[in-house]
């Protein structure tokens, strides 16, 4: 065993020599990329969705999104049945949201009927499209918190969620698919003090925005997984057609609310009742993951002060319009995209005078955002992507439809 | 600016492969069969030319469509012999909107990709393939995003028939 000193073996080869004189010992391994499957039920995609990394070591140098586990055919059903029978399917695009969705599709038929809607109608269409909002902000804050570690957010953020949903139940008796929105209007006038209720919810849930922001947006732990982590530039951001508050986190200011208004947000804007929060880079980049929760979180107290104005400005009045039993739609086709909590909701309908539609294509916000993973996971560091896969924010009943 | 300023602003610019302007309008009162065309203004374009025109589209100073909001197609009951490929363009900085639509024959459905030009149309291209049978020319990744890759037929054409059975489950 003399010469085993000068001979190096296959795992020890020979030392290089260190500039301070030490000897630095390696062993030959092979190495290779390491391919991670996250999902289909990992918690971390909030839903059923696959996403494989290839990751080196600690670095990720390759992302794919693997969508389709919850396709249900909504945009060929959306041919089948009748105009007011998709509302049901359109609750079931982002669940989280379903008031956001009735609107959107509910408004791509008017426009093609070309009816008016009457301002009591309107006005609980905001509020409750406002209303359902933050409970949809409230889940992506409190999910988002669980993701990295911190479970308390999301038990708070479930509490206020839970009276939203009862204020929801009171009105059209489901909380979670309600299909109150209806074409020209809403289903049902809102029961007596209901509006009372709301106007106290505003009041106490101020306070609890507050708090949350306190809780989690600036608690040191969280601000160093989420800063200068998945930037995304405002360049990058609008090539890959981003929208609400991812879009709005890379710096750009642009709600389709204020800038491009539909129903009664343009005299709410005029009013003074919202502002549109955008990312500062207040924490790291501009860009980063803390900017687009930090967007979610404020868009919270903005959507009270829309509903807020609602409640001061309410007057009595019709709350649907006559559209007829069956509804008859003239030819044509309409696009209309709507600010849902996740961005533009666009519903692209085409009428051949029919009983349904005869193209009824949707686009979901999220299915667009989750687009730039791909791009923005190289490079990153494996502990980071669960942090940059939830600050996407995505809903899976929306990306797959 | 409105539908009709952007078009005259096209036309202006010389927009590549542009054709013509579709317009809502009202029911013609002499003709009671007549129910007129509801919804949004439209431009057609030849779709031998649609990179040339997003190009345009997203780099005119006046027009700066820089978010290709949706991409998708249509298999429409009025022209039965062509998809309709439907773009929708959304200006960030001027705050307004386009629709552009590209009629293909069904016979040989195919057209170029954008997404050189808009990356989001990455993924639409994709799904819009795989649902209508659309060939995009020179995408970067043409598989498929929503349907299992060995699914057969077109879901979204008219002339789809339902399979009976996928893989040994029974779909009835």
């Amino acid at each position: 065993m003399s010469n085993s000193s000068t001979k190096s073996s296959t795992f020890f080869p020979e030392p290089r020599i260190l500039p301070g004189g030490e000897k630095e010992f390696m062993m030959d391994v092979a190495t290779s990329d390491l391919e991670i499957s996250m999902g289909p039920q990992h918690p971390a995609t909030h839903g059923v969705m696959k996403i494989l990394i290839r990751a080196d070591g600690e670095m990720v140098t390759a992302a794919q999104p693997h969508l389709g586990f919850l396709h249900r055919c909504a945009e060929k059903i959306g041919e089948n049945v009748e105009w007011l029978q998709y509302l049901p399917y359109t609750d079931r695009y982002d669940y989280l949201a379903s008031m956001n969705n009735n609107l959107g599709y509910s408004m791509a038929v008017e426009k093609l009927l070309g009816c008016e809607i009457p301002r009591r109608a309107q006005m609980l269409r905001t509020i409750c499209v406002e209303l359902n909002r933050i409970a949809s902000a409230l889940v992506a804050f409190g999910t988002y918190g669980l993701d990295l570690g911190a479970f308390t957010p999301f038990l708070y953020a479930f509490r206020e969620r839970e009276w939203l949903l009862q204020i929801f139940e009171k009105i059209c008796g489901a909380r979670l698919t309600y299909s109150y929105l209806r074409i020209g209007g809403v289903f049902n006038d809102a029961p007596p003090g209901w509006l009372t209720e709301v106007g106290h919810f505003c009041d106490v849930f101020e306070v609890k925005a507050q708090e949350y922001y306190d809780l989690l947006m600036v608690n040191k732990v969280f601000v160093m997984r989420t800063a200068n982590v998945g930037v995304i530039t405002p360049a990058q951001a609008l090539d890959f057609g981003l929208t609400g508050p991812m879009l709005r986190g890379s710096g750009i200011d642009f709600d389709l609310r204020k800038d491009m208004p539909y129903m009664l947000y343009g005299e709410a804007w005029d009013a003074g009742a919202f502002e549109i929060p955008v990312g500062r880079g207040e924490m790291g980049t501009l860009g980063d993951c803390w900017d687009r929760i930090y967007v979610r979180v404020k868009e919270m107290t903005e959507s009270l002060g829309i509903v807020r104005w609602c409640l001061a400005n309410i007057e009595e009045g019709p709350v649907l319009a006559d559209v007829g039993k069956t509804i008859k739609v003239p030819p044509g086709e309409a696009y209309v995209g709507i600010e849902n909590p996740r961005g533009e909701l666009g519903h692209y309908l085409v009428s051949d005078g029919g009983k349904g539609s005869s193209r009824c294509r949707v686009r979901g916000p999220s299915f667009c955002n989750l687009a730039i993973l791909e791009d923005i996971m190289p490079g990153t560091l494996l502990a980071d992507a669960v942090a940059i896969i939830g600050s996407t924010d995505v809903v899976i009943g929306e990306t797959d439809r | 600016m409105d539908f009709q300023g952007i078009y005259d602003r096209l036309k202006e610019q010389g927009a590549a492969g542009m054709q013509e302007a579709n317009l809502p309008r009202l029911p013609d009162p002499a003709d009671k069969k007549d129910k007129g065309r509801g919804g949004d203004p439209y431009v057609l374009v030849d779709p031998a030319q649609i990179c040339a025109f997003m190009d345009l589209a997203k780099k005119d100073e006046r027009l700066h469509f820089e978010i290709l909001a949706d991409l998708s197609a249509s298999d429409p009951a009025v022209d039965a012999e062509n998809f309709w490929v439907i773009y929708q363009l959304l200006s960030v900085k001027h705050r307004h909107r386009l629709m552009v639509k590209c009629s293909i024959p069904k016979s040989d459905p195919r057209i170029d990709t954008i997404s050189g030009i808009n990356r989001a149309a990455g993924w639409h291209e994709r799904e819009c393939s795989e649902m209508f049978g659309i060939t995009f020319n020179g995408h970067p990744d043409p598989r498929n995003i929503l349907l299992p890759d060995d699914w057969v037929g077109f879901p979204l054409r008219k002339d789809y028939e339902f399979p009976k059975e996928y893989q040994g489950i029974s779909c009835i």
